[in-house]
């Protein structure tokens, strides 16, 4: 379990959730508590639900029934506190911007209608890509970066809204080793200083490794909970049914044990 | 064979059915007249008073309409088939009629007048093609009353004798017309008679009359001006001292709301010297509508605005 | 003025009014192009043909204003529906535009071809609208024409970072709390406002040039918004005046497609000697 129990209300709290496009349901009935601070990560098959999951807790779908709190509020009064980082595909990488100006929309909320950002806004920004290892290449235009390095940008425009909890959406897909490390080092290091990092992920391999806590979804929440208790054989087979290639690699994983420190 | 009265009596009873409907038929298209079509007003004036009333008259386009411009709606092209006669004014004034025209003339009677003028009285605009405003010169379209006469004959045998008389009247009328304008004309001071409008209609008027035309969109309202051309006409305007432009019944004055403009910011105040009937007559009531009426009206408006003062 | 540079009075003030128009079209055009959006500023200029002869029926005046005042509730009126097509049903954006621009563009014609047909006085002129009357544009027009596009080109200065991050994206934008829709649209009605306000200077049928290919050769040159939108608003100005010094020395040379080719021109020029991104650049490189 992520620490003790705190008085305040959890950080993100999913009440019996549906989300449906048109008539399709893609999420049921979904019942998720996740406290802060902790590293938490939703995993399932393609298809299952766990980008929508995210959706619905920043609001970019439409409920169809239920409802998300973060920090026992509704979202609109605590977006300040909310980071996002979305999946890479969603942007036109030729766009005319650079990696500082990516990494500047991060303070954007914070500043307000029709303000510039200033020199504390560059600070910030800096700041934000020197934790991500980018800091030379803040003049760079996007498109000329490579997946890690965009996916790195992504991330340091996150950091640069301070935020206390953080979505992710699929940040380590497409992504070398070496980047991939880099990034869960920075999402480590924000569970260190007590933020709630949520991330969608793909890889069963590494998420045995790297959460604290885990949720399988397969449309319905199939479990939730510490990392180690979530992702056993039979949790990932009911999950995965008629995945069948993955259930050797899922039994590797999961004979190799839960995380060292 | 034996003689059958009951055959004959047949047949003599067929006969005079027939005569009856024969001749109440032929009654019947004494007392209905014949439709006569004319394109723009000024074709249909001319019609009329060739015609006089012995055919119905109607006119596609109405008053204030430009020809040149003019598209052809489904019910029109019913009108046109449904007259006896079309007359048109023709050298391609109804340009975008042209082709409508073209497959109406297999089926009906088609006139168009200016057609039958001679080539070397028409001015040409590029090669082959002529400028078709020829009513503005009276002697000269008092020639198109011939052949209106021989085509509305055609149609009413009974009335050609008087439909020819009516025609040679009216050309003797344009005569005595044209040489009342020349005199009016000629009461302008010789450097002051230059006609500035919105396209060139006016050219055969100026040719007939003694006056320089000049005009800012071309032959067609189709053209836009150009910033030279505008900038030409302002020179000309300020350097010949003009005292008025012209605006058309039926042409946008934007382009002459622009000379205007340059010529004040030279010091030159241009008047605008009133709207001319152009490519139609005026409006019922209006006291323009027939051509004669509408010539002196133009001539009047024309040496008011030009003899004015400086 | 006149007197001073030798410059023919109307010249000048076609040139001042399409300076601004041109260049106001061309910042503003940048974010349509960006977010690949460039064809709906089509379907609002075909739009915007009704408007005017509706505005004409509905108010029986022609001073300028009024006409473009029609003009523009009819090129919103397209978008909007434009937006709905996109939001509610399954037609793609390709197809909705081509939808919207033909309908409209339809009414307008049925509407332009029966006032004519009924030979209503002062009529004629509202098919100046098609094509521009650029040559004949007089201070009271130049005024108001600089106005609405001084108007445009400071609400996108002013909102430039808010344009940009919507552009850019917008999940991430509408998860940081920014109302996405109401930019969305405010972006819309500026393009709007441009293609109307161009009208007078290329018409319905070529303002869209005014608002596309500035901002197309502009970023041939650059990788940052912020410069981009002044070389766009450069680039359409420079087509603007261009175009009109052309049209000025070249006898019945309509002004108004002149300034559309002179656009074409820059582009193309853009296009092959642009650094970096331009095609004799990326000859280079490939031979290196």
């Amino acid at each position: 379990m992520t620490g003790a129990r705190n008085a305040a209300a959890p950080a993100v709290e999913f009440h019996d959730v549906t989300v449906a496009y048109g008539r399709r349901p893609v999420l049921w009935n979904i019942d998720l508590t996740i406290e802060a601070p902790g590293l938490f990560g939703i995993l399932g098959p393609n298809g299952a639900g766990k980008s929508t999951l995210l959706k619905a807790a920043l609001g970019l779908v439409p409920l169809a029934g239920g409802r998300v709190t973060l920090f026992g509020r509704p979202l609109a009064e605590v977006r300040r506190r909310i980071g996002y980082v979305p999946q890479r595909e969603t942007v036109d990488w030729d766009f005319p911007v650079n990696v500082m100006d990516v990494v500047l929309m991060g303070t954007y909320a914070r500043l307000g209608w029709f303000r510039r950002p200033g020199a504390a806004e560059r600070d910030r920004a800096r700041a934000a890509l020197e934790r991500v290892g980018l800091a030379d290449l803040a003049g760079r235009q996007i498109g000329r970066l490579s997946g890690g390095q965009q996916q790195r940008v992504f991330l340091a425009r996150a950091l640069a809204q301070d935020a206390d909890l953080y979505f992710l959406d699929e940040p380590m897909a497409g992504v070398d080793a070496r980047s991939q490390e880099r990034i869960f080092r920075v999402l480590d290091d924000l569970r260190r200083e007590g933020r709630l990092v949520v991330v969608v992920h793909h890889d069963l391999r590494s998420a045995v490794d790297w959460f604290d806590g885990a949720a399988l979804v397969d449309m319905r929440l199939v479990a939730a909970g510490p990392a180690a208790a979530v992702l056993t054989q039979e949790n990932l087979r009911r999950t995965y049914a008629g995945h069948i290639d993955v259930l050797d690699e899922l039994g590797r994983a999961v004979e190799r044990g839960g995380r060292t420190a | 064979m034996a003689f059958d009265p009951s055959k004959t009596v047949l047949r003599g009873v067929l006969c005079g059915v027939l005569a009856m409907a024969w001749t109440s038929a032929a009654a019947t298209a004494e007392s209905d007249p014949p439709r006569v079509l004319a394109t723009t007003t000024i074709v249909a004036d001319l019609v009329r008073q060739v015609a006089g009333d012995r055919v119905t008259i109607d006119c596609l386009m109405g008053p204030g309409i430009d020809p040149h411009g003019y598209k052809a709606t489904p019910r029109d092209a019913d009108r046109l088939a449904r007259a006896d006669l079309v007359v048109a004014s023709g050298l391609h004034l109804e340009g975008k009629l042209g082709k409508l025209l073209e497959k109406l003339a297999t089926r009906t009677r088609v006139v168009e007048v200016a057609e039958s003028l001679p080539s070397d009285r028409l001015l040409e605009v590029a090669p082959g093609l002529h400028d078709p405003h020829v009513w503005f010169d009276a002697r000269l379209w008092s020639l198109c009353a011939p052949p209106v006469a021989e085509a509305l004959a055609a149609l009413d045998p009974p009335g050609a004798a008087g439909i020819r008389e009516r025609a040679q009247n009216y050309a003797a009328r344009l005569a005595r017309l044209d040489d009342d304008l020349r005199g009016r004309i000629a009461t302008i001071p010789a450097e002051r008679r230059v006609l500035v409008t919105a396209h060139d209609a006016f050219r055969y008027f100026g040719r007939a009359y003694g006056v320089e035309v000049v005009g800012v969109q071309g032959t067609s309202t189709e053209s836009e001006a150009g910033l030279a051309d505008i900038n030409r006409l302002v020179d000309l305007v300020v350097t010949r001292k003009l005292p008025a432009v012209f605006v058309e019944t039926s042409v946008s004055d934007r382009n002459v709301q622009a000379l205007q403009e340059g010529a004040r910011a030279r010091g030159r105040v241009v008047a605008l010297g009133g709207r001319l009937y152009s490519d139609s007559l005026g409006e019922p009531g209006s006291g323009a509508e027939t051509l004669e009426a509408v010539l002196r009206a133009n001539v009047e408006t024309i040496v008011a605005g030009l003899t004015g003062e400086q | 003025m006149t007197a001073f540079t030798g410059i023919p009075y109307n010249t000048l003030v076609v040139a001042a009014a399409v300076a601004v128009v041109g260049c106001a079209a061309g910042v503003v055009g940048c974010f349509g192009v960006l977010r690949r959006r460039a064809l709906a500023g089509d379907a609002a200029s075909h739009a915007t043909l009704a408007g005017v002869v509706a505005a004409f029926l509905v108010t029986g005046r022609r001073d300028l204003p009024t006409l473009l005042l029609g003009a523009f509730v009819a090129a919103v009126a397209s978008l909007g529906c434009l937006v709905a097509i996109r939001r509610f049903t399954r037609t793609r954006d390709d197809a909705a535009t081509a939808i919207v621009l033909s309908v409209s563009f339809g009414i307008g014609i049925v509407l332009l071809s029966g006032l004519s047909a009924r030979g209503i006085p002062g009529a004629g002129g509202l098919e100046q609208f098609l094509l521009g009357h650029t040559a004949a544009l007089t201070v009271a027009d130049a005024i108001t024409l600089a106005i609405v596009s001084l108007a445009v080109v400071l609400v996108v200065c002013l909102g430039l970072k808010e344009a940009t991050l919507v552009s850019f994206d917008p999940a991430f934008a509408a998860a940081t709390g920014w109302p996405v829709l109401l930019i969305d649209y405010a972006l819309v009605a500026l393009v709007a406002a441009m293609v109307v306000v161009g009208l007078p200077a290329a018409g319905a049928v070529l303002v869209t040039a005014l608002v596309v290919i500035p901002p197309v050769a502009a970023r041939q040159w650059t990788d940052r918004v912020p410069t981009m939108l002044v070389l766009a608003g450069t680039l359409g100005c420079a087509a603007a005046v261009g175009g009109v010094a052309a049209s000025a020395l070249v006898p019945r040379l309509a002004t108004g497609p002149t300034i559309v080719l002179v656009a074409a021109l820059l582009f193309a020029v853009s296009f092959f000697v642009a650094p970096e991104r331009g095609w004799f650049a990326r000859r280079l490189r490939h031979e290196r």
